[in-house]
């Protein structure tokens, strides 16, 4: 027993494994890099890196078979075989001290890698001039809201995030006496006007009975969304309001009304609510003159925190980007003649940590290599 | 011998003297002052620069040439903006428009032969169908082009050029700016055409203006005080098209005067930069590295004890030119050394340059000057076909504009491409070393490898910085550290490899000839990082997006893998016999 542990633990340590596991990475890096030209970088990234093995669909068939280790997997062995290494190869001795501090900062840089993969949520924020927005919005996931806009003031929002919508579920929607079934899921679709001699809608209520709904693949492109569609039957007090067809891409609001309570059904991008609001009082585009070669890029905004009792003007421009309770909002995008601002919003726990390991990386290659470059020259000294 | 202690002083003293004299201003055609006319500051493509820049950036887009034969002689850039804007008649029949594309040949009944150089003349009967082909061409996404309509809305954008150089001083196809001048009521549209057209600013900002307030010459017509300014460009046009050098040095003298009272440091500015153009400081370089090259491979025919001294000294004349060359583009640009990938080529072979003279001052064996000299001449060639797309000088996009991570992240990195470069060099110089001489020292061979194994330690830390100074720039801009951009994997292969030659040496999977192969193989996939990740198009970082040299690119990677397969072949494998028992 002792034997097989020990031979399992020389494996970890090995050097070889160390070279292997650099050739695999390297070898799913160059992949991911192509596959993004067809994929986009997100799908690529999931495919290859954020994946335990990477998987190749049979052609013809359903199947997959996983045909070369993700990056889970190579970099679950990275940081294993450099910390094995470590421990049982390295002497603890000042003449290895750089190597020691520069796979403890590798160590670290990977682990930071492994952070992001789990807990990094990537949204954005769209907003116009003069206007004034209180959430984020991914910018792959959408969900379906069902608002009661019955007061004039106040709107209740309840929204289902797209994994619960499962074909044939029900789900109670809290706080009301409404419950949604949903009929038919689509990822992605192809809306369009209904011709007279096309089969029937599945909806028979709102817009959705005169629309047709073609089924497509989801979209892989980084800059592409999908047109989700989802046909449901809301239920209130044991009867039926019909089924109705909502997709982000239709725009008109449908409504129906239970006891006096008017509620909306709508699906758009997923959004998250903040504590503060953000309200764009200018947004900057600078060109070179006599170009079209952007110079600059810059929004002022106004953060008004009620909770923390603050309100202050902030500028994003390029390189500076705005960092506030656990948020960076960084200029990302414009439109609507230059009316318009995007801020791409990143929510990063670990962000400190490459900062961190490449100073120990840094340092601990500089002092290596200082010992064995004195070394090397002592030793051409003494030859000479 | 005294003669062999002369000889590498001479050498390096001649190549600077060489330098200086590229520098003197040389005479126009019968006494007209071109170059007087090309010292004048103007605004185009976002950056105050002089004519002379102007003329030498569109002549090599249009003709991938700075200066062409014409009529027996030689006729300059800045003589052909000249004849392009002041005698149009003369402009149109110079053979300046280079057509490769047969398709693109065809349109215009033409057969590809060895003329690839044709006239606005020749091209003119076909304008409209070009112009037609170019419209449907451009509305499509770059990538979906066929090499035709590349080519063809290549040939559309450097016919436009050719016109909004000529419309930045005449009015499209209506009167002189001297008849305008002359008759200042009538001139409303054409000045308005001009305005539309120009390429170039030419009126300088007046007193109390913003700095980049350039006009062109169209709007200016209307403003009274510009008047003098235009009177001069006038004139200059009226002299030059009649050949008359005292009146055309006259305005020309005029024109210096009266944009120097406005702007006295651009035109300080322009002139340094007329300097640098007219040195070539690039090509001089190259030059200087292949006669360091030549002077080595005589030496170990024929007196090593003076040809290798004098190819050391030329090699450090050419490192002289380069870091001056680069310098020069670091204060007219005011910018870090690289800001582009024509400038980052530069600064490879320069880095490279450096290096190796370094390695030479260690071993002073001659391998760190073939290393260095071949590493500068290649990369001098490289940024010299990287050149033909214009203004190297060009804007920096927003998201690029930080001095500080230019100077730090883009410079490290491209440490590091110089240094796996120079590893793959030495590596080369192992590998054909090794088959062509007879006698192997044993001492020698070692010397490379410790030069090869030390190159790569230094780069795996210079990428692995410049590499994590980039993930930090990106989370300073972008918000996230690392995002698999193909710009950054790219960075990261270098990194992993280098480590690969490293580990495997370390634990003895690898010998010399190992070493020596992989350090090869660290040219490919730097190559790759380089140039290849440009021709994906896809990603946050594809700046230069790039599809010409995809071909150049398999070639070089086509010949690394031969230099791979030759070093790990068995030593002079081409001289082995069938084994004849005794």
């Amino acid at each position: 027993m002792n034997k097989y542990l020990k031979t399992v633990w020389n494996t970890f340590a090995s050097l070889k494994l160390t070279i292997i596991n650099l050739v695999f990475l390297m070898a799913l890096v160059f992949m991911c890099t192509l596959a993004q030209v067809k994929l986009g970088t997100y799908g690529a990234v999931r495919m290859y890196m954020r994946s335990y093995w990477v998987w190749w669909d049979l052609p013809g068939t359903d199947y997959a078979l996983p045909v070369f280790p993700g990056g889970v997997i190579v970099g679950s062995m990275f940081v294993a075989n450099l910390a094995i290494a470590q421990i049982s190869r390295l002497k603890l001795s000042w003449r290895q001290i750089g190597l020691w501090i520069a796979h403890a900062g590798l160590i670290l840089l990977v682990s930071g890698e492994f952070i992001s993969a789990v807990f990094q949520v990537d949204t954005q924020m769209a907003v116009e001039e003069g206007q004034t927005v209180n959430y984020v919005e991914s910018t792959r996931e959408i969900e379906l809201t069902i608002t009661d806009t019955t007061d004039a003031k106040n709107d209740d929002v309840y929204g289902v995030p797209e994994s619960l919508l499962r074909e044939g579920t029900t789900v109670a929607i809290p706080g009301t006496p409404v419950s949604i079934q949903i009929k038919q899921f689509l990822r992605n679709a192809q809306l369009g006007n209904r011709g007279p001699n096309e089969m029937p809608s599945l909806a028979n209520q709102g817009v959705g009975a005169s629309v047709t709904v073609t089924e497509l693949p989801p979209v892989t492109r980084d800059d592409d969304v999908n047109q989700t569609a989802v046909f449901i039957e809301p239920w209130a007090g044991g009867r039926s309001y019909g089924t109705w067809l909502v997709s982000n891409a239709l725009g008109a609001p449908q409504a129906f009304t239970h006891e006096g309570r008017t509620y909306t059904l709508a699906m758009h991008r997923r959004r998250e609510y903040l504590p503060y609001t953000v309200t764009l009082k200018d947004f900057r585009h600078d060109v070179y003159p006599g170009t079209d070669i952007p110079k600059n890029f810059s929004s002022l905004v106004r953060v008004d925190n009620p909770q923390r009792n603050e309100a202050r003007d902030v500028l994003i421009y390029m390189n500076q980007p705005l960092r506030y309770q656990g948020k960076t909002y960084y200029q990302s995008s414009f439109g609507k003649d230059d009316t318009l601002s995007i801020f791409q919003v990143v929510e990063n726990p670990g962000w400190v940590i490459p900062y961190l390991s490449c100073v120990l990386v840094t340092l601990g290659l500089l002092i290596h290599f200082s010992i064995v470059m004195r070394r090397s020259q002592r030793r051409r000294a003494k030859e000479a | 011998m005294k003669f062999a202690k002369v000889l590498p002083k001479v050498a390096f003293v001649a190549v600077l003297v060489g330098v200086v004299t590229t520098a003197a201003p040389p005479s126009g055609p019968h006494g007209i002052d071109v170059s007087a006319f090309g010292r004048l500051p103007v605004l185009e493509g976002g950056r105050v620069k002089p004519l002379d820049s102007v003329a030498r950036n569109s002549l090599l887009v249009i003709r991938s040439q700075q200066s062409f034969r014409s009529g027996g002689g030689r006729i300059s850039a800045i003589e052909w903006l000249l004849d392009d804007m002041a005698r149009p008649m003369v402009a149109d029949e110079q053979p300046v428009f280079v057509i490769d594309d047969p398709d693109v040949l065809a349109i215009m009944n033409q057969r590809q032969t060895s003329n690839r150089y044709f006239s606005f003349h020749a091209i003119q009967p076909y304008l409209s169908e070009i112009a037609s082909q170019a419209e449907t061409a451009q509305a499509m996404d770059a990538k979906q082009r066929t090499p035709f309509q590349s080519a063809i809305g290549n040939l559309y954008q450097r016919l436009l050029l050719y016109h909004r150089l000529r419309f930045s001083m005449q009015a499209p196809g209506g009167p002189t700016l001297a008849a305008m001048l002359a008759a200042p009521a009538e001139t409303g549209q054409a000045s308005a055409a001009m305005t539309e057209l120009a390429m170039f600013r030419a009126v300088p900002p007046k007193p109390g203006e913003k700095a980049e307030a350039w006009k062109s010459i169209g709007e200016s017509l209307a403003n009274p005080v510009d008047a003098p300014l235009l009177r001069a460009w006038a004139a200059l046009g009226v002299a030059y098209a009649s050949q008359s050098a005292a009146d055309f040095n006259h305005a020309a003298g005029d024109l210096t005067n009266a944009v120097n009272t406005r702007v006295p440091s651009a035109m300080r500015a322009a002139s340094s930069e007329q300097i640098f153009n007219r040195v070539e400081p690039f090509y001089l370089g190259m030059v200087i590295y292949v006669l360091a090259l030549l002077a080595l491979f005589a030496s170990w025919l024929w007196k090593p004890e003076i040809l290798q001294p004098t190819a050391w000294a030329l090699l450090l004349g050419g490192a002289v030119v380069h870091t001056l060359g680069l310098v020069a583009r670091i204060v007219l640009q005011g910018r870090p050394p690289v800001t582009n990938l024509y400038s980052s080529a530069i600064f490879v072979g320069w880095a490279a340059v450096v290096l190796g003279v370094i390695l030479e001052r260690m071993y002073r064996r001659g391998f760190g000057t073939l290393v260095a000299a071949t590493a500068g001449f290649v990369t001098l060639i490289v940024a010299h076909h990287l050149a033909t797309d214009g203004d190297t000088m060009e804007m920096m996009r927003a998201v690029l504009d930080s001095n500080f991570w230019l100077a730090t992240h883009v410079v490290t990195i491209t440490i590091g491409y110089s240094g796996t470069f120079l590893a793959g060099t030495v590596a080369i110089v192992y590998t054909i070393r090794k088959h062509v001489t007879r006698t192997l020292d044993p001492k020698t061979t070692a010397t490379l490898v410790s030069m090869a194994y030390g190159i790569v330690a230094f780069s795996v830390v210079l990428s692995f910085v410049g590499t994590v100074l980039g993930g930090i720039w990106a989370d300073q801009s972008w918000g996230r550290f690392w995002g698999w951009d193909p710009k950054e994997n790219g960075a990261l292969l270098i990194v992993l490899w280098n480590a690969v030659i490293l580990h495997a040496r370390w634990g003895g999977f690898v010998r010399e000839k190992g070493v020596m192969a992989m350090a090869i193989f660290g040219n490919i996939i730097t190559s790759l990082s380089w140039f290849g990740v440009n021709m994906l198009g896809v990603g946050l970082h594809s700046y230069g997006f790039m599809d010409k040299a995809f071909w150049s690119l398999s070639a070089f990677i086509a010949t690394q893998l031969v230099l791979i397969a030759i070093c790990i072949a068995p030593a002079r494998f081409r001289f082995a016999r069938p084994s004849v028992s005794a």
